[in-house]
């Protein structure tokens, strides 16, 4: 592609490890460097390009790859925040967050779960993941069922404003009396290297709970099926690039060479294995710890986290 | 393999019934706790200290294997306690206050805590005082603190003035790190390390402390 252009990359693989290192294989040797509002003077241009990739199975085993920078109890949490609102109340409110990088006020300015399910406009809450709910119970071929994260009033003068865009999804037949459920998440920036996993386990965890709303509000029986992720900037930035490349000086490998060291079950780990780690990671998180640790967390948030908890803690839950 | 050995090996793999087992059977056989600890359990986070250092093992592995240490020292920790056994350092550790972010400084924690040293965690968004408090009560000899916000970095700089304002700055040592610091920013305010990355973290603290 002519110079100055964005490359454009499509990846598809089965499942979510698969599609995460070969979207970093790819943005590594065909990203375009280019500097982000987060590098330093010292940092060389983060890699980037436009990327679109489909998993053809997204709760396919293995389901975690070993690479993400977190704990597994971290993660746990995290995907509570996005799908149950468990730090909603990190939220600082409207005032402060109109103020911008004048405020003082550190909490956070959003987060996903807010704005999908309590989405403020013309000051009232609009819930777009029960309108998604809705309307693809009642059609499910519509191509109108979306959620959107973007407020051009709060976001544009904020320092972190969000990055998931969009969420698009629709139901088709699977040709045996059910039905599918597509999804389609749409992203305006991305750290590859070290959040799209996250991000990925996060938000399939809510494709299926948008696939059980439609099940129990139509009576038809829904399955989760591919889950699309398109960023329009993927990146990799340039403080990563020394953990990326090693240091053969020094004796540090480069991160390909870890992968290639290792068989891809060496790299991964099944839901089996991650669920007790979400329950209670034996180091502080996971969420029996976060219950105990979040006294301030909202009464009808902590029963959901409750539930997720109790049906984890049930063997036939896939985390 | 001697049993230390096997303790180390499960420790590595994240294996905490392993470990736990290991641990007992070694305690029955009469082996000392101390020993159990420093050749068994932080040989094995020695070893995952440093794959982690050299691009080994990944965040959550290192996480993994942090909590089968921690089941082989609950087991330990009265006859540790028993025998008067003192730890490399005590570390008062926290995320700076304002800052909800706590992966970084965990990690650390996870690390140091493998390393020997006695980890006092003083959680996420902590309010500068509390730093402070908690250095002097706890007889400390190193404080971490972590920021991931450039907001928030700036209340490194009021832990510092409190740790001299209580008296206990040249008691005390400290280490800062996260993404917006810098060795620069260390200077400036006047900490005695700076950490790029957790296992710099361990390195650096074991120095300071001439361990």
């Amino acid at each position: 592609m002519e110079s100055g252009n964005i490359p454009v990359l499509t990846i598809v693989e089965d499942t979510i490890p698969l599609a995460y290192e070969k979207a970093i294989r790819e943005v590594w040797e065909k990203g375009i460097g280019i500097r982000t509002e987060y590098d330093r003077p010292e940092d060389p241009p983060s890699k980037d390009a436009t990327v679109m990739i489909a998993v053809r199975k997204p709760f396919g085993q293995p389901r975690f790859h070993r690479s993400f920078a977190d704990g597994l109890g971290g993660l746990a949490e995290y995907v509570q925040e996005v799908v149950h609102g468990a730090h909603d109340y990190w939220v600082k409110p409207v005032e402060e967050i109109i103020k911008a990088v004048e405020s003082q006020d550190t909490r956070w300015t959003y987060t996903y779960h807010g704005r999908l399910f309590e989405y403020m406009i013309e000051g009232e809450i609009v819930n777009q993941i029960d309108y998604i709910i809705d309307k693809l119970s009642q059609s499910g071929h519509t191509r109108r069922a979306q959620a959107i994260t973007w407020n051009p009033k709060l976001d544009p003068p904020t320092e972190d404003p969000p990055c998931l865009q969009r969420v698009w999804g629709r139901l088709c037949e699977d040709g045996h009396g059910g039905f599918i459920f597509n999804m389609n998440t749409h992203w305006r920036s991305r750290d590859l290297f070290k959040a799209w996993f996250e991000n990925v386990i996060a938000i399939t965890t809510l494709m299926r709970k948008i696939a059980e709303g439609i099940a129990e509000k139509s009576g038809k029986k829904v399955r989760v099926g591919r889950y699309v992720d398109i960023s329009d900037s993927l990146h990799i930035y340039g403080s990563y690039f020394r953990e990326i490349e090693g240091d053969p000086e020094k004796g540090i490998q480069s991160f390909f060479e870890m992968l290639e060291s290792r068989s891809f079950e060496e790299r991964t780990w099944s839901s089996d294995f991650v669920k007790p780690y979400f329950i209670d990671d034996g180091i502080g998180k996971g969420l029996k710890k976060m219950l105990e640790r979040e006294n301030n967390m909202p009464e009808d948030v902590r029963k959901y986290i409750e539930d997720e908890l109790r049906k984890i803690e049930d063997d036939d839950y896939v985390v | 393999m001697t049993i230390f050995e096997k303790i180390a090996d499960e420790v590595q793999k994240g294996n905490s019934e392993s470990v736990g087992a290991l641990v007992t059977e070694a305690l029955s056989q009469e082996m000392p706790a101390d020993t159990i600890m420093n050749d068994g359990l932080v040989g094995g986070m020695n070893i995952v200290s440093e794959k982690f250092k050299n691009n080994e093992c990944f965040i959550p592995e290192v996480l993994v294997s942090a909590k089968a240490m921690t089941v082989g020292l609950g087991i330990l920790k009265p006859l540790l306690a028993e025998k008067n056994v003192k730890p490399l350092g005590r570390v008062v550790i926290g995320t700076i206050q304002g800052d909800l972010h706590d992966i970084g400084k965990n990690i650390v924690g996870m690390l140091l805590q493998g390393a020997g040293f006695e980890i006092i965690d003083l959680g996420a968004d902590v309010h500068v005082g509390q730093f402070v408090e908690s250095a002097k009560n706890e007889n400390a000899d190193l404080v971490g603190m972590s920021a991931l916000l450039t907001t928030t970095m700036v209340n490194m700089k009021t832990v510092m003035d409190g740790l001299k304002e209580a008296g206990i700055r040249e008691s005390v040592k400290v280490i800062i790190g996260g993404a917006p610091v810098t060795q620069a920013y260390a200077d400036q305010i006047g900490a005695d390390g700076y950490a790029a990355d957790a296992a710099t973290g361990v390195d650096i603290a074991k120095k300071l402390l001439d361990k």
